[in-house]
């Protein structure tokens, strides 16, 4: 089956005066229609980056993005604008993302007209009420006429979501889409995107610092942990999470503290080599986690690049050459135990 | 850890209600909000946005903005020495004293709470000056251990500049500022909000091993379970500006008696925990300048009967050390069992 979208060898920079900053290198992604692929890093690891480029809302400096097997740039006229249409992106910010000087219904019939998705202004009205019960706020004539300040957080995002399906679009990316609202009302937008995404046959690309949310989000689908720029791991979520393999996903799965008191103080820790994640300036030869990794093998993490492919053993994708190789986990230093205190 | 010994309280907050003048009437941001701390105790503030924890904490170092006003309560704190201090009767110069030395905070935005024009090492020796502390050797050797101790490279970071240091390190920085005139309380308003997951994980580490060596209490306000599971002794629940729900952290994240801590604890995904059924609290918090009658909690409550619509419920012991304020209690704790929330490794 062609993929919905597919990220071929992307790379990105950006400039920072005259320093060129490699934010993204060699990105392979495929998502599938009506597919769930998580991503999740730290902050600078370039998933934001990876969601706009599939959004089409950013070139890749080399590299191509293909739309249904063909690239973003080869189509023309028509085709080319109902490719961009099936695109869309949810911001973080929901605050910053609609305009406050436009009501609820002027924001939504914006996209509706100039796509021409629906005619005439009967029609536009009658979308725009389908759309905000889709997102479940209703009824509808009491969002239509507010102004995006007299909504909360969480009825703003879904404003946001349903402007994104105006133009009924075949992916959504969704760009830390539920860390502004609060923890409470979380679950009912991922499970409102869960719904959307089975009744509008759209694929989501979901993309969160925060790896228990995506567990949950992407629990039948993928996730891809990236790094530095690069996944350095993808593959089924239960994998991913349940049997990690790279060691920065080790890390990172041992770091996390879990909202329940025994689970989460006799968790087992990792120790790394260093605290410091180093800059995108001074990326770090070979595996770029291989300073931090306490892991590391001298003489093979820093000098090839690690090629994303399975380990055995594993089940997912890995960039990792002590795994990937078959050196095995025996022959790696032993993870120091931080058990913390008891009650 | 238990604290039920009654001499070693540090700070006793008790019936404490704040409020904001506000163009539209009075905002009750914080109502009849009563709390011990005791020595070496961590409490966690839990709740949503806008729930009353951050003014509460503002009201304890009497930060408050001027459109607030303190209703009643008081705020006691005992000294070292053993000598009783009221809070809320200091005067300025007293509570210029009073604020560092014997009570810190460390602010959210880390980037935002250092001056970025002086050196880490003007500002200690700012901070010790204003308390008199003049003698800029013992202030730098100070320092210099609490740096070591919040695993900083102790010679480069006191005499960096804020921009030279990354946000983590920052965080740490400002937490040796807060310790550095040895306080008894150190608030700490969400400590690992927007730093990234190892960050955090230092972060959390260094705090586990300071307050061990250095002996003072938190209290650290967070909008993140995972943190309070994980640093707490007690956790406080807020809602609406009521303290609905205090206990230690086990009793609360285990037998839940309150419906609003149910309800948070089962809207938050865990990363070990598999396939989860995960449930959000409906509704959004209620408007604070005419708040529902009964317990505020019940028009979002799936447990709210005829009576929690009409007569507000009593924060009252429900077992040792432990607090609710909820009529369906019972309930709570049966569906808390039943679900098996916690079906951790025991």
């Amino acid at each position: 089956m062609t993929p919905l979208v597919e990220l071929r060898h992307v790379n990105r920079t950006f400039k920072k005066g005259r320093t060129p900053i490699p934010v993204l290198q060699d990105i392979n992604l495929a998502v599938a229609p009506n597919e769930i692929l998580c991503l999740v890093g730290e902050s600078g690891c370039g998933k934001t980056t990876t969601g706009k480029i599939m959004a089409g809302l950013l070139d890749a400096s080399s590299g191509e993005m293909l739309y249904e097997g063909r690239s973003l740039v080869a189509y023309r006229g028509q085709a080319r604008a109902d490719a961009r249409r099936a695109l869309q992106i949810v911001h973080q910010d929901p605050f910053a993302s609609l305009n406050p000087a436009h009501t609820i219904g002027q924001i939504l019939s914006y996209p509706l007209k100039r796509h021409n998705m629906v005619q005439g202004r009967a029609a536009v009205r009658r979308r725009i009420w389908e759309l905000l019960t889709l997102v479940d706020l209703t009824p509808p004539g009491d969002i239509v006429n507010k102004f995006p300040h007299q909504l909360s957080g969480g009825q703003r995002q879904r404003v946001s979501i349903a402007r994104a399906l105006t133009v009924e679009p075949r992916l959504i990316v969704a760009d830390e889409a539920v860390s502004m609202v609060d923890v409470s009302i979380r679950i009912s937008l991922l499970k409102m995107l869960h719904r959307l995404r089975d009744e509008l046959n759209v694929a989501i690309v979901f993309i969160t610092h925060d790896l228990a949310l995506a567990k949950y989000f992407a629990w039948e689908g993928r996730i891809a942990v990236m790094y530095l720029g690069r996944v350095v791991e993808i593959g089924a979520t239960a994998n991913v999470i349940g049997h990690p393999a790279h060691p920065y996903t080790r890390a990172l799965i041992a770091a996390i503290p879990e909202a329940d008191p025994e689970l989460t103080r006799n968790k087992q820790r990792m120790k790394l080599r260093s605290e410091d994640i180093p800059s995108l300036t001074q990326i770090p030869p070979g595996c770029s986690f291989h300073p931090r990794c306490p892991f590391f093998v001298p003489g093979v993490c820093d000098t090839r690049v690690p090629p994303l492919e399975n380990a055995p053993g594993f089940s997912q994708d890995v960039a990792c050459i002590p795994l990937t190789s078959g050196m095995g986990l025996q022959e790696w230093a032993p993870v120091e135990d931080m058990v913390a205190d008891g009650p | 850890m238990t604290f039920n010994s009654h001499n070693d309280v540090v700070l006793s907050v008790q019936d404490l209600s704040i409020s904001y003048l506000t163009p539209r009437g009075r905002l009750r941001a914080v109502s009849h909000a009563s709390f011990d701390l005791h020595q070496g105790e961590t409490l966690a503030l839990i709740g949503e946005s806008g729930c009353g924890k951050s003014t509460l904490n503002l009201g304890l170092m009497r930060l408050l903005p001027t459109n607030a006003r303190v209703d009643g309560g008081r705020i006691e704190y005992t000294r070292r020495d053993g000598a009783p201090i009221d809070v809320l009767r200091l005067n300025d110069r007293q509570l210029r004293q009073f604020r560092w030395s014997e009570c810190s905070m460390v602010f959210q935005a880390a980037l935002n709470s250092l001056n970025p024009v002086i050196r880490v090492r003007d500002m200690f020796y700012d901070t010790a000056a204003a308390h008199g502390k003049r003698f800029r050797r013992q202030v730098r050797d100070r320092a210099l251990d609490l740096f070591r101790r919040v695993r900083l490279d102790p010679e480069r970071v006191f005499n960096a500049y804020p921009h030279e240091l990354s946000g983590g390190m920052r965080q740490r920085v400002l937490l040796a500022l807060a310790l550095l005139l040895n306080p008894q309380v150190v608030i700490l308003d969400e400590p690992t909000t927007a730093v990234d997951i190892l960050t955090q994980r230092t972060i959390i580490e260094v705090l586990k091993a300071i307050r061990e060596e250095l002996n003072f209490s938190t209290i650290f306000i967070s909008h993140d379970l995972s943190v309070a599971a994980e640093m707490a002794d007690t956790v406080a629940t807020m809602y609406a500006g009521e303290i609905v729900e205090i206990g230690p952290v086990y009793e609360l994240f285990y037998r839940p008696r309150h419906a609003y801590t149910l309800g948070l604890l089962e809207a938050v995904p865990r990363l070990s925990a598999g396939e989860e059924e995960l449930v959000s609290i409906p509704g959004s918090p209620p408007d604070l300048i005419e708040p529902p009658a009964g317990c505020k909690f019940h028009v979002r409550c799936p447990f709210a009967t005829d009576r929690c619509r009409v007569e507000p419920p009593p924060l009252e012991p429900v077992g040792e050390n432990h607090l609710a304020a909820c009529w369906e209690k019972a309930r709570v704790l049966t569906h808390a069992l039943e679900n098996a929330y916690h079906d951790a490794p025991r």
